[in-house]
C-alpha cells in the first residue's frame, strides 16, 4: 500500500469563511530533469518530497465565495469554478453574482497592496470563470426583452476590456439573443396559428391502433426504440442540469412554475411511454389472451431494443407500463406470454429493482455511462449476453450514447437538499452542500456529452402513430383491465363464457340497487374484515396516536373517493385466490368490477372529412348511473375537441340491425343496450331527429359502423 | 449486522448511535420490513426519512450509498431491520408508482397541513395500494406532517383525524424540523401496524412462521 497522500488537517476559521484543509504530499518541480529520467520514478528520494497545505472553501458569505474564484491562498480546487456556477443560483442570482465579480475586478484593477503578477493572476481567473459562465450557461443571460445583464458585462468589457475575447465572446452573445427574440417576436403570429393549426389536429379524432394504416404490431422494433431515443436525446439533452436541484425542483411548495420546465418535459415523455404501453394493450377489450400476450412481447422486445441502445429512460417506462397495475393484474394475458419472453421481461425489470437503493441500476450507468455499447450483463442473465454476441459480429455496430432515467437523480438531489443544511455558523452559506450536490449534475453532464453519439433518424410515420395513440387515465385504464379480466375471474374456463356471464351481469346490475351485491360470501367477507380490523393494537408509545376502531363501516362508500374507487370499495371481493386458498373462509367472491356504477362508451363522430381519410375514430368516454344525454354529448364533444351547443347535437348507439337515438332527456346509464358492443355516434342534429328514436340502417350511418367494428 | 457497516465511513466520536440504544440487536436472520412513503411533492417525505436515518450520517451524507435507508430498529422490545423506500422527486413519475408499491410491507401517506391539496390526494393513494395490493385493507399510517408550521397551517388535527377514521388507518402528526416530533414514532407505529396486521397481509418472510401459529 502506498501512502496516502492526502490528511485531513483540520478546519480553520476566518472572517465570513471556514476552510477544510489537508496537507497533501507533492514533488518538488525539478526543471532540469531531463526526459530519460522523467519516466523513472524509482530514482526519486523521498527527499524530493515536501508537504503543502491545501484549503478548500467549507463555507462562506457570497463575498468570500466569489473572491475564491481567484485567490492566492493556498492551492485552489480546480473544480471550485465549476461546482460553483452549477450551483449559484440556490444561494443567489446571476445580477448579484455579476455584480460581485465586476466589483471585484475593479477593485483588483485598483489596488495596489499586492504583487503585479498575482494580481493579473486573479485578473485572468474573473475573465475566465465569466468565460465559462458564457459557455456554459448562456440561458441565465437570456433574460429578454432588454437583457440586462449580458449588456452590462459587455458594457463593462467594452470600457475596461475592450478587444478583450470576453469583450467580443459577450458582444456577440447579446447579438445573437436579441436577434433570436425578434425572430420570436416577428414569428408570434405564425406560431399562434400554428398552434390553433395543432389544436385543430390533435383534437380531430385520432384512432387508437386498431383503425390505423400503421399498425403497432407492424412497426418493427427497432424502428420503435430509435424513434423513442431520438424523441429522448432530444428532451435529455435538453435538460438544464441545475433544474433537477432539490431547492429548484423538489421545493414545490414555493411554486415552481417554468422554473423546471426542462425537466417536466422529460417527466411528460416517461409518463406518455407508459400510457401507450397500457393503452396498447387494454383499449382493445375483446382480444384472446393471446392475441393480447403479443402485444406484451411486442413491448418486451422494444424494451430489449432500448436496452442495447442504453436508453434507460424509455426503457423503465415500459417496465413501469408493464408493472402498472391495469396490465400486471392481467394474469391469463401473462399466462400466455411465451416463456423466454417472460425471462427477457424478468431480466429487464431486474434493473429496475429498487433493492439496495437502485444498486443495479447505478452500478449499470457507472460502467456504460460513457462506454459505446451495452456490455454488463448479470449473473443471472440469459438474454443480454446472446444479444450482444449478435452486436459483436455485426461490423454495422455504431456506437451509442446513454439516456439515464432522471429520475434516480431527482431523488438523490432532493435528499441532499433535505439531509444537508443550507448555511452554517450564522448564515455562511454551506459550500460542502454545493459540492455534493455538483457530484450529481456532473454525472448528469456527463451523460448529456455522451448522448451526441446517438444518430437517429426521424420517421414521421411513426410519430403520426405516436400522436394518434388513444391514452386513456386511471380510471380508464383500470376499469378496461377489469372488463378484460373481472377481479377474481383466474377460474374462468374460457374468456367466451366470461364474456357471456359479464354480459349477463351487467344486464343484472342495471335493474338492481347499489346495494345488491352483498351476496352470502361476501357478508362472510364482511365478518372477517372486521375481525382483523378490530385486532388490538398495542398503545405503548405516548406519542398521539389514536387507533380509529371502525366497528361497521368498511372502506366503503367513501364519498371523495373517485367513481371506479367506489365501486371497488363497495365490493366484499378483492382476494387474491391464494388467499382464499389459505384462509378457507369463503369462496371467490364476485367481482364488483363487472357489475359497475357506470361503463365506458366509445364515441365516434360522423364527419364527411374523416371518412374521406378512411379512418373513423371513436375516444373513450366514462358513463356514470346519473347521467343525461346532454352531459354526455358535452362530454363527447370535448374529448373530440368540439365547441358549440350540446343540444345541436344527438347521441345514438349501434346496434346489429340500425342505431338507437338517444332522447335528449334520457338517463343514458339505464337507456342504453348493454347486450351489444358500446358504440355510440355523435353528429350534428338534423330535421326530424326529435321523433326518431330507433332508425333502421340508413345506408350512410351503415358504412361508418362497418368502419369502425373493423378491427 | 453487516449491512450497517458496508459502504459508510465510520463517523468520528459518534460512536454507533443504534446500538447504544438499549439492547443490541439480535445476530440471527431479523424480519425485514419494507416501508415505503407516499405523498405528494413538497409534503415533507423526504424530511421524514432523513430525520429517522439522520443519526447515521453523522459526517458524510451519501444518498446513492446501497444501505442509505436500511435501519436495525427496535419496537416493542423486538428487533427488525427498516428498509425505507422514498421516491421523493419522482412523485410527476406517475407510471411508475405502482411498480414500487408493490414492493410494500407498510406505507406512510404523508400530507403537509400546510397543503390542503396534498390532504386531499390521500385517498387517490390510498385507492393505488389497495389495487395494487388486491386487498381491501393493507398496513397504512396517516401522516400529518410540519405541523410545526402553526401559523400557516391549513389542515386541522380534526380533519386529519376525520379522514383516518373514513380510511380505518391510524393518524399522526409530526414534524421534522427540529426538534422533531413524533418522527420515529411514525416508523415505529407503521412497524405495529404492520406486525398487528392480519398473517396475510404480514411481510413474507413471516408468513410460513405466523401459518404455523395459526394451524
Amino acid at each position: 500500500m502506498f501512502a496516502p497522500t492526502w490528511r485531513l488537517w483540520g478546519e480553520e476559521k476566518c472572517e465570513g469563511a471556514i476552510y477544510t484543509v489537508y496537507l497533501k504530499k507533492v514533488r518538488y518541480h525539478h526543471p532540469s530533469r531531463s526526459i530519460t529520467q522523467e519516466s523513472d520514478d524509482d530514482e526519486i528520494s523521498h527527499l524530493e518530497w515536501e508537504t503543502v497545505r491545501v484549503r478548500f472553501l467549507k463555507a462562506g458569505t457570497l463575498e468570500k465565495l466569489i473572491e475564491s474564484l481567484a485567490s492566492d491562498t493556498g492551492e485552489l480546487e480546480s473544480t471550485f469554478v465549476n461546482v460553483f456556477l452549477a450551483t449559484y443560483r440556490t444561494f443567489s442570482t446571476t445580477r448579484q453574482v455579476l455584480n460581485l465579480i465586476l466589483d471585484r475586478y475593479l477593485a483588483l484593477s485598483s489596488s495596489s497592496n499586492k504583487i503585479y503578477g498575482l494580481r493579473e493572476d486573479h485578473k485572468k481567473a474573473l475573465r475566465l470563470t465569466l468565460q465559462v459562465w458564457l459557455d456554459a450557461y448562456p440561458e441565465d443571460f437570456r433574460d429578454p426583452p432588454f437583457f440586462s445583464c449580458l449588456r452590462q458585462l459587455s458594457e463593462f468589457t467594452k470600457i475596461h476590456l475592450p478587444g478583450s475575447d470576453l469583450n467580443i465572446k459577450a458582444g456577440y452573445k447579446l447579438d445573437k439573443m436579441k436577434r433570436e427574440e425578434d425572430i420570436k417576436g416577428s414569428t408570434m403570429l405564425g406560431k399562434i396559428l400554428s398552434c390553433e393549426e395543432m389544436r385543430v389536429h390533435c383534437s380531430s379524432p385520432m384512432s387508437n391502433g386498431n383503425h390505423q394504416p400503421y399498425e403497432f404490431l407492424d412497426i418493427p422494433e427497432s424502428t420503435f426504440a430509435q424513434q423513442l431515443t431520438r424523441m429522448d436525446t432530444v428532451l435529455f439533452k435538453g435538460v438544464i442540469a441545475h433544474q433537477c436541484l432539490g431547492s429548484v425542483w423538489s421545493r414545490r411548495d414555493r411554486g415552481r412554475g417554468d422554473a423546471a420546465a426542462s425537466v417536466t418535459a422529460t417527466v411528460d415523455q416517461f409518463n406518455a411511454v407508459s400510457f401507450r404501453v397500457q393503452s396498447t394493450i387494454l383499449v382493445d377489450t375483446e382480444l384472446k389472451p393471446s392475441q393480447r400476450a403479443r402485444l406484451i412481447v411486442k413491448w418486451i422486445d422494444i424494451a430489449q431494443e432500448l436496452r442495447m441502445h442504453k436508453n434507460f429512460s424509455s426503457l423503465k417506462a415500459i417496465i413501469s407500463g408493464l408493472q402498472s397495475n391495469p396490465i400486471y393484474r392481467l394474469k391469463k394475458t401473462w399466462g400466455a406470454v411465451i416463456k423466454d419472453k417472460a425471462e427477457l421481461y424478468e431480466e429487464l425489470a431486474r434493473i429496475f429493482s429498487e433493492e439496495n437503493n437502485q444498486l443495479n441500476q447505478r452500478e449499470l450507468l457507472m460502467k456504460e455511462g460513457t462506454a459505446k455499447h451495452a456490455q454488463t450483463a448479470h449473473a443471472n442473465d440469459r438474454h443480454l449476453p446472446k444479444a450482444l454476441e449478435k452486436l459483436a459480429v455485426n461490423p454495422l455496430a455504431i456506437s451509442y450514447g446513454t439516456i439515464p432515467y432522471l429520475g434516480t437523480f431527482l431523488t438523490d438531489l432532493t435528499m441532499i437538499d433535505t439531509a444537508i443544511p443550507d448555511t452554517v455558523a450564522n448564515g455562511l452559506i454551506n459550500f460542502d452542500k454545493k459540492r455534493k450536490e455538483f457530484e450529481v449534475l456532473a454525472q448528469i453532464r456527463l451523460l448529456q456529452g455522451a448522448a451526441n453519439a446517438y444518430q437517429m433518424e426521424r420517421d414521421e410515420l411513426f410519430e403520426r402513430w405516436w400522436e394518434s395513440v388513444l391514452v386513456l387515465d386511471d380510471k380508464e385504464s383500470w376499469r378496461l383491465s377489469c372488463q378484460i379480466e373481472p377481479q377474481g375471474s383466474s377460474a374462468q374456463s374460457s374468456t367466451r363464457e366470461g364474456r357471456m356471464r359479464k354480459r349477463a351481469q351487467i344486464g343484472h346490475r342495471k335493474n338492481d340497487s347499489i346495494a345488491s351485491t352483498s351476496s352470502g360470501s361476501s357478508s362472510s367477507q364482511f365478518f372477517f374484515d372486521n375481525d382483523s380490523l378490530n385486532t388490538p393494537i398495542s398503545h405503548n408509545d405516548t406519542c398521539s396516536l389514536e387507533r380509529k376502531m371502525s366497528t361497521s363501516s368498511s372502506s366503503s362508500s367513501l364519498p371523495s373517493l373517485d367513481v371506479s374507487v367506489h365501486s371497488g370499495g363497495t365490493s366484499a371481493s378483492g382476494r387474491t385466490p391464494e388467499r382464499n386458498s389459505n384462509t378457507q373462509q369463503q369462496q371467490p367472491a364476485p367481482s364488483p368490477y363487472i357489475t359497475p356504477d357506470f361503463y365506458i362508451i366509445r364515441v365516434s363522430i360522423e364527419s364527411s372529412a374523416h371518412e374521406i381519410e378512411g379512418v373513423n375514430l371513436y375516444k373513450s368516454i366514462m358513463l356514470s348511473n346519473s347521467e343525461r344525454t346532454v352531459s354526455v354529448i358535452r362530454k363527447a364533444m370535448e374529448k373530440h375537441g368540439f365547441e358549440g351547443n350540446p343540444e345541436d347535437y344527438t347521441l345514438a348507439q349501434f346496434l346489429p340491425d340500425g342505431e338507437m337515438l338517444l332522447p335528449a332527456s334520457a338517463n343514458v346509464y339505464y337507456a342504453i343496450n348493454t347486450q351489444y358492443d358500446l358504440n355510440f355516434v355523435l353528429r350534428r342534429r338534423r330535421h326530424g331527429d326529435e321523433n326518431t328514436i330507433i332508425r333502421k340502417n340508413p345506408a350512410k350511418d351503415h358504412k361508418v359502423r362497418k368502419k369502425l367494428l373493423v378491427t | 449486522m453487516a449491512i450497517l457497516g458496508r459502504g459508510r465511513q465510520p463517523s468520528s466520536g459518534s460512536g454507533s448511535t443504534n446500538s447504544s440504544r438499549m439492547s443490541k440487536p439480535p445476530s440471527d436472520k431479523l424480519p425485514t420490513f419494507k416501508l415505503v412513503v407516499v405523498g405528494d411533492g413538497g409534503v415533507g417525505k423526504s424530511a421524514l426519512t432523513i430525520q429517522f436515518f439522520q443519526r447515521l450520517f453523522v459526517t458524510d451524507y451519501d444518498p446513492t450509498i446501497e444501505d442509505s435507508y436500511i435501519q436495525h430498529t427496535e419496537v416493542d422490545a423486538q428487533w427488525c431491520i427498516l428498509d425505507v423506500l422514498d421516491t421523493a422527486g419522482q412523485e410527476e413519475f406517475s407510471a411508475m408508482r405502482e411498480q414500487y408499491m408493490r414492493k410494500g410491507d407498510g406505507f406512510m401517506l404523508v400530507y403537509s397541513v400546510t397543503d390542503k391539496q396534498s390532504y386531499e390526494n390521500i385517498p387517490h393513494f390510498y385507492t393505488q395500494i389497495l389495487r395494487v395490493k388486491d386487498r381491501e385493507s393493507y398496513p397504512m399510517l396517516l401522516v400529518a406532517n410540519k405541523v410545526d408550521l402553526v401559523h400557516m397551517r391549513k389542515v386541522t388535527e380534526e380533519m386529519g383525524r376525520e379522514l383516518a377514521h373514513r380510511l380505518n388507518l391510524s393518524y399522526i402528526e409530526t414534524s421534522a424540523k427540529d426538534p422533531p416530533l413524533n418522527v420515529d414514532s411514525a416508523f415505529h407505529e407503521v412497524v405495529r401496524i404492520i406486525r398487528d396486521s392480519p398473517p396475510m397481509d404480514g411481510p413474507k418472510k413471516n408468513k410460513k412462521k405466523t401459518n404455523c401459529v395459526i394451524m
